[in-house]
């Protein structure tokens, strides 16, 4: 669904329809379409970037009446994936700027990350999955932005590294060689979390 | 996506355990992780509520450039 979006949504309709029309009439829009398609993909990203639900559903909303506005300024050089996530990048930092100058927080430093201890190559074992969330969540909140950046990023199957990279303002070079970091930063956090550190299993994280 | 069920026999040693029947996932990556959580994560229905409100209240989008230009 690469193709800029017809500019047939949000028209107002002579006589004011039914809450069940106005949501049929909405559905059947181009950019209820556009939000169909790639919601989960922006939720995801404000709700791990963000780490906060409330927050992520606030984000996620405001990126995509952004992207209401701005569809006439898509130009189709790049995917709508690629476009929303742009939106939701400068979103998502902006929110996180302006909490960063209400508090002082101080992220660690990267060489911390670059001696940690997992090996990037592991495996991740998990056993229960309904802590699995919050698990990610902490290992991806201890973790530089730019790291948990890139992982949820490269994450997303329908990004290309060249598309990672134009997002993060890098080469996809530099992207492969900051993921190996990243992924070996999360480990070790993703290990730290484990609730169950003398489990068998745990151990060959 | 690749990712694994497995049952570990080891952790069996009673029938509580056994009731428990845990599962173990085993990820390859961060990223095969983020992906199963993304995959496991539901957007609040009220976003598209939301959305569908707030984009009411304004004009509908006008034709991107190139339409405009090319009058398609």
């Amino acid at each position: 669904m690469n193709e800029p979006l017809a500019e047939s949504v949000g028209r107002d309709s002579p006589s004011a329809p039914s809450p069940d029309q106005a949501q049929a009439e909405w559905a059947s829009t181009e950019f209820a379409q556009l939000y169909a398609e790639h919601s989960r993909a922006i939720f995801y990203l404000a709700l791990r970037f963000l780490g906060d639900p409330a927050k992520a559903e606030d984000a996620t909303h405001d990126v995509f009446l952004k992207a209401f506005r701005k569809m006439d300024q898509f130009r189709g050089e790049a995917s709508w994936r690629t476009w929303l996530y742009r939106i939701a990048i400068n979103h998502c930092r902006n929110l996180q700027q302006a909490w960063h100058d209400r508090h002082i927080f101080s992220n660690a430093d990267e060489a911390v990350w670059d001696n940690a201890v997992a090996r990037a190559d592991s495996p991740l074992r998990v056993l229960e999955i309904k802590e699995l969330g919050e698990r990610i969540q902490k290992a991806l909140d201890a973790l530089p932005d730019e790291y948990r950046l890139l992982l949820l990023l490269v994450a997303d199957d329908e990004l290309s590294y060249e598309e990672v990279g134009t997002l993060t303002e890098q080469s996809p070079d530099a992207v492969r060689g900051k993921l190996h970091r990243a992924r070996k930063a999360f480990a070790a956090l993703f290990q730290k979390s484990d609730p169950t550190p003398n489990h068998e299993t745990s151990k060959q994280i | 996506m690749k990712h694994q069920s497995k049952f570990n026999p080891e952790q069996q040693h009673t029938a509580a355990q056994q009731s428990r029947q845990q599962t173990t996932r085993e990820f390859t990556t961060a990223e095969e992780l983020l992906r199963y959580d993304a995959s496991e994560v539901t957007v609040p229905p009220a976003i598209a509520q939301r959305l569908r409100q707030s984009s009411a209240d304004l004009p509908g989008p006008s034709k991107p450039w190139w339409r405009r230009l090319f009058g398609r």
